[in-house]
């Protein structure tokens, strides 16, 4: 029997039809055309699938679609809705991805970190991301852009 | 792969009209489904009817009355880490939580079902026995609370029974002041299965509890060592005496994320650094909660 | 040369901003229409059998199902160097979750429960699974038609036995080099198989519409490569290059395991199969893990000698490959090796054996470093062992043996350029070598380990790259190419290489991803060579721009050619120091004269570059008298390691790595290779590891057991060295690095567990749980 759904996406309400069977991620990239979320490994294990559910960073792999009705859901399209973040911008600049294929789920899991603690130290920024696998970087730049971008003022004065 | 199965989806917004579902043939309770789904993608369940138990008011809640912790059944790892409950009064929790797989599955994954899937390498097993957890289910016949070490039956198998849904555990805080250690042992300091983990509770008047977890077909309570330990001070020597005793404790085997003799061997190092802690811990000299002790 | 703007600098990437939104569409981001099919795979259950039956009755009744094709339909063979490999199995299977039939239907449920339905009836033969047990002369043979195989002139297999390919490289004389030498050592070390692990699986979509054209849309390395074993493959089908168009977007991380063709081959023959849909193929992760390429696994045995003044007088090194069903594209992993296991050292008398052994486990193929990971583990262990044994500190045993310019390959040709010797001062220096460091921790110990490395592109002699360029009316740049951003900067660089030329800032130029159709040719973007070779095309086709610009400036305003030079997107001339012209004012519109007529017109420009000195032709017993290689890449890595001597357990505190790249195009991006390379090459030693049970099956083909390092399994420092000697034919004297910087990191950790405990550990990876039971173990 498929479920007629309703959420916020993005900040948009819609309702789409579901089987309960889909998970959010296929529902999100085949109905939905939200393709940020990417399919990694499909059991939770890469983080490249990263979603906000109600806020909170989930592998969206591991949600079924039926189970977002009432829920508002924010991917990686709906945090840089009114223009790249900070933290984006930083992330550019530091050159800190390679391949990308990772970088949607990495924002997502920075994003939830910098609502929650405005100012992470290095640690707090690899505990936030320890679940998001990347092969290519190393994470050091990736670590560092978000350190840059979210550095308390007192600190960042005469810093470039 | 998609999940190819078929199932019905059900959303009780009652414990009572959850427990009349799950008695339909075939009902399976979901609550974080960081473990259902996988299953059910890899044929591993294949049931009729997928019950949510989310909506169900009253089972995301952490209270503490007196000496009992109750835990409900929609509690996540996430919220022990977030707690100021269990950061109170049982930090032990916290530390467990802090080392299960990483933020996007703790926000989902539930205490309880971790309890539920009981597979072998769980972390809140040995965490929440230190505590004489209780499970609280609650069926067609009314409700029922099962010991902890009682409930673990074998890999994914557990004392539930068709029909029932686990709505909570109860965990009962020492009378005394106490302080804990929750040692995993994992290949990567990232998200990783446990090889082996131990929880310990030190309790002033120098009572032990120890329990061990991914060493044997379901989390164990090291009895023995608790009986040689009680009422005396870790001397290097009576540390050395329980670690003497841990092999007839455990029973580990050699699968692919460890072999039974480095899970023999380093639950000995555990043993020793976890009851040093934990004892250091209660003195106030120890490390902070969440400092890795192996 | 002048001062250099944008090359050498740290301009951010220009793919960035696509990455960092999420714009960055990858092959499963297209969108198809509600047109497109899906397939899912039959798959082998079994190491080595026959097929007796396949039963796919069941399949094609199921709802959903608009086809089920096997070998029968495509009895083709496909292979790039070897053509062993088959689009399906034919009468036989040769490792677990090899493909033997294939089911396309309408969405992937209805594909995946039509192929479980599909019904393989087999026959068993006697599973071949370790190389040695391979070479037996009573061992089943994996390809008993071996012998029949199309093959590069440079292989040399040996039909009638499981050996594949043997590379055979003799110089000088051995057994006298070792009679002369002090102390000889010998040691077998061993290497698992490994797996890329690239984050996106492999992923392809084909159509062949209804005027019989392919179009393959693939996550690759390769697409001209693809074109070409699409093309070769599907002949006898009626299909040529002219009409197979290859389109590959951004790729999610590639390390050599979408190199070549593995799984597209299925795609592109399903296509075929259901004319005028679009059919969908997606590994999962598990189907990543098996059947794709995986990292071969290596036996080696090393013999080393040297007199008492440190000076190296033979090396012999026989390797033994486990290189899978399938070797064709393996079979040149091992002939890299085999004419490269010297190492970066000046050895006069030198034998090497270098054998690709077929076995009953998934194919192997090519993995960032390319064999010399492999052979670098027991090698670099090897030396510093030599070295203690000499009572010669390690790194001054490296200093004295290290190769240089002009010394003699071990295929006789002369060494390039390099600055090898710089490198092991920087890392020495870099981890405070000669001093030894204490925990303040009684039950951990800290080690020092240090390894040197060298790698060459291992390509055919002829393989090449073009460039296409042009500009566009505000003075900005396209550019297309072939080879692929796998996240190793190559679209940035290409950028800096062309805008330095240009005098346009990289930021002002976009560098497309590949469409065989508009996209110029390139051979495929591996061996660390896209910098070099890709970037000798773009500058050609930059620097046929300039001229076009500065003939335009000159016909139309009169200035001498030798006068006009081009900075800040503009041109000027050096006798006219009041003359400036923006490019955006002329490089499409052209130059208006004083009678109303105009000059110029669009500037574009072309380059393509082949190496005309490489050459495959050698003695196949000895490798002398070619050229294979055109230029090695070096250098040195060194490690300060903490190991709690209870647990086993490994902190990285500090690693340096230095290397030797001509020039560093951008030195960030170098950074990222070396920052990245070297957690890839920890994971290999530290933690990864293929496990196969006696069946042949995998045990671990997922991220829960066959985990990579996540952000807090990172070492606690890696300090980037750049070297810049520069290669004579690079594009500003740049060469590769990808691969390099994971290829040390296995023997330098050996070396530092070595160091701190004494234990000496020949087989990867070395985990915690095998050091802290080796120290268990008595004396």
């Amino acid at each position: 029997m498929r479920h007629d759904i309703e959420m916020k996406l993005n900040g948009e309400r819609l309702s789409v039809e579901v089987h309960p069977r889909e998970v959010l991620l296929d529902v999100l990239r085949t109905q939905l055309g939200v393709k940020s979320p990417k399919v990694g490994c499909e059991r939770g294990d890469c983080g490249a699938c990263t979603v906000l559910l109600d806020g909170r960073s989930v592998r969206s792999c591991l949600v079924l679609a039926v189970e977002t009705d009432g829920h508002e859901l924010t991917t990686l399209e709906g945090i840089e809705h009114d223009g790249l973040t900070d933290v984006q911008e930083a992330l550019i600049e530091h050159s800190s991805f390679q391949c990308g294929f990772c970088a949607p789920g990495i924002v997502v899991a920075a994003a939830e970190l910098v609502t929650r603690t405005p100012h992470p130290t290095p640690e707090e920024v690899r505990e936030a991301i320890a679940g998001n696998l990347c092969r290519c970087t190393g994470y050091e730049a990736i670590v560092d852009a978000v350190v840059a971008a979210t550095r308390a003022p007192a600190h960042s004065g005469g810093e470039t | 792969m998609t999940i190819a199965h078929d199932f019905e989806y059900v959303l009780p917004r009652t414990l009572e009209d959850a427990i009349d579902v799950l008695g339909r043939p075939g009902a399976q309770v979901l609550a974080g489904g960081t473990d259902v789904v996988p299953w059910l993608r890899d044929d591993l369940i294949e049931p009729a009817l997928l019950v949510d138990i989310k909506a169900i008011p009253g089972l995301g809640e952490i209270t503490i009355d007196d000496s009992r912790i109750s835990l409900g059944a929609l509690v996540t790892f996430a919220d022990l880490i977030a707690s100021p409950v269990v950061a109170a009064h049982a930090p032990l929790l916290a530390e467990m939580a802090s080392q299960v797989a990483s933020t996007g599955v703790r926000n989902r994954a539930t205490v309880v079902g971790n309890v539920c899937s009981a597979v072998p390498s769980l972390d809140a097993g040995p965490a929440l026995m230190v505590y004489d957890a209780q499970v609280e289910v609650v069926g067609p016949d009314g409700d029922r609370l099962v010991p902890l070490g009682e409930w673990f039956v074998g890999p994914r198998t557990t004392r539930l029974r068709a029909g029932e849904v686990c709505t909570g555990v109860t965990l009962v805080l020492p009378p005394v002041d106490h302080a804990g250690a929750f040692l995993k042992l994992a290949r990567y300091s990232g998200e990783d299965l446990a090889q082996a983990n131990l929880a310990v509770v030190v309790t002033e008047d120098r009572n032990y509890r120890l329990a061990f977890g991914a060493v044997a077909p379901v989390p164990l309570r090291a009895r023995s060592i608790e009986v040689l330990l009680a009422g005396r001070e870790l001397e290097d020597s009576l540390v050395e005496e329980a670690a003497q005793l841990v092999a007839d404790e455990i029973s580990p085997i050699t699968d692919i994320r460890a072999t039974a003799s480095y899970r023999s061997h380093m639950c000995r190092v555990m043993l020793r650094r976890g009851l040093r802690a934990a004892r250091d811990r209660l003195a106030g000299t120890g490390p902070p909660y969440g400092t890795h002790v192996i | 040369m002048n001062e250099l703007h944008h090359v050498g600098s740290r301009a951010p990437r220009i793919d960035g901003r696509d990455k960092v939104s999420g714009a960055a569409e990858f092959v499963d981001d297209i969108e198809f229409g509600p047109d497109l099919l899906h397939a899912a795979v039959v798959e082998s259950a079994h190491a080595h059998a026959r097929i007796v039956d396949i039963d796919t009755s069941v399949a094609e009744a199921m709802p959903g199902v608009v086809k089920v094709v096997t070998g029968r339909d495509f009895p083709f063979t496909f292979g790039l160097y070897m053509k062993d490999r088959y689009v399906f199995a034919q009468q036989t299977v040769r490792f677990v979750g090899e493909q033997v039939a294939a089911v396309v239907a309408r969405d992937p449920v209805a594909a995946r429960r039509a192929a479980e339905a599909v019904s393989v009836t087999y026959e068993m033969l006697p599973a071949v699974l370790d190389p040695d047990d391979a070479l037996d002369e009573n061992a089943t043979l994996i390809h008993p038609e071996l012998g029949e195989y199309p093959h590069v002139p440079w292989f040399f297999p040996h039909g009638g036995t499981n050996v594949a390919h043997w590379r055979k490289t003799r110089k000088g004389d051995v057994e006298a080099g070792f009679a002369e030498a002090d102390v000889v050592l010998e040691d077998t070390y061993r290497v698992p198989r490994y797996a890329h692990c690239a984050i996106e699986p492999h992923v392809v979509v084909a159509k062949q519409d209804h005027a019989g054209r392919l179009t393959v849309w693939s996550a690759s390395q390769s697409p001209y490569i693809q074109r070409d074993l699409f093309a070769e493959a599907l002949a006898p089908i009626g299909l040529t290059h002219h009409d197979i168009r290859v389109i590959t977007p951004y790729v999610g991380g590639g390390f050599g395991g979408k190199a070549g063709v593995t799984m597209e081959i299925i795609g592109a023959a399903l296509a075929t199969a259901v004319r005028g849909h679009p059919v969908k193929l997606r590994w999962s992760r598990e189907q990543e893990f098996y059947n794709t390429y995986q990292r071969q696994g290596l036996v080696a045995t090393i013999k080393v000698g040297a007199r008492s003044d440190g000076t190296i007088t033979a090396l012999g090194h026989e390797m033994h490959w486990d290189a899978g069903a399938y070797v064709e594209y393996g079979a040149n992993v091992v002939n890299a090796a085999g004419l490269s296991a010297t190492g970066p050292y000046r050895i006069p008398n030198v034998s090497i054996d270098s054998l690709c052994i077929y076995t009953n486990l998934p194919p192997g193929g090519p993995y960032r470093g390319f064999g010399y990971s492999e052979f670098h583990f027991g090698l670099e262990s090897h030396m510093t062992r030599l070295a203690l044994e000499l009572g010669i500190d390690p790194v001054e045993f490296r200093r004295i043996n290290a190769i240089t310019e002009g010394d003699e390959l071990p295929y006789g040709a002369e060494m390039n350029p390099s600055g090898l010797v710089e490198a092991i001062d920087r890392t020495a220096e870099a981890i405070d070598w000669g001093t030894t460091e204490a925990s303040g921790d009684p039950r951990k110990r800290i080690g020092k380990g240090f390894a040197l490395f060298w790698k060459a592109p291992a390509m055919p002699p002829n393989a090449s790259s073009a460039s296409f360029l042009k500009f566009n009316e505000d003075g900005s740049i396209n550019i297309t190419v072939s080879g692929m951003e796998l996240g190793q900067g190559y679209l940035t660089a290409m950028a800096q290489i062309a805008g330095e030329v240009l005098a346009v800032p990289p930021s002002k130029i976009r560098v497309e991803t590949p469409d065989t159709d508009r996209n110029p040719y390139e051979w495929q973007t591996v061996a660390s060579h896209i910098t070099w070779s890709c970037g000798n095309a773009v500058h050609s086709a930059a620097v046929e721009a300039r001229e076009r610009i500065i003939d335009t400036v000159h016909a139309a305003r009169g200035y001498e050619e030798g006068t006009l030079y081009l900075e800040d997107e503009m041109v000027k001339c050096e006798t006219d120091p009041d003359f400036e012209l923006l490019l955006s004012d002329f490089v499409v519109s052209g130059l208006e004269m004083e009678d109303g007529t105009w000059r110029g017109g669009p500037i574009v420009g072309s380059g393509s570059f082949m190496p005309d000195f490489a050459s495959a032709q050698s003695d196949p017993q000895t490798s002398q008298g070619g050229h294979p290689n055109v230029h090695y890449t070096v250098g040195a890595a060194g490690v300060v390691l903490e190991i709690d001597i209870e647990t086993g357990k490994m902190k990285v505190l500090r690693a340096a790595l230095a290397v030797d790249v001509g020039k560093a195009i951008n030195p960030t991006t170098v950074e990222g290779q070396i920052v990245g390379g070297m957690l890839q090459g920890l994971a290999t030693v530290l933690y990864e590891d293929m496990r196969f049970d006696a069946e042949g099956r995998l045990l671990n083909p997922n991220f829960t057991d066959y985990k990579i390092p996540t952000s807090l399994d990172t070492p606690e420092m890696v300090i980037p060295i750049i070297v810049e000697v520069p290669q004579p034919d690079g594009p500003f004297g740049a060469r590769g690095v990808g691969e390099h910087t994971m290829i040390p990191a296995a023997p330098m950790i050996a070396n530092a567990v070595a160091d701190a405990t004494g234990l000496r550990v020949t087989s990867m990876p070395i985990t915690a749980e095998k050091v802290a039971m080796a120290l268990l173990e008595p004396v």
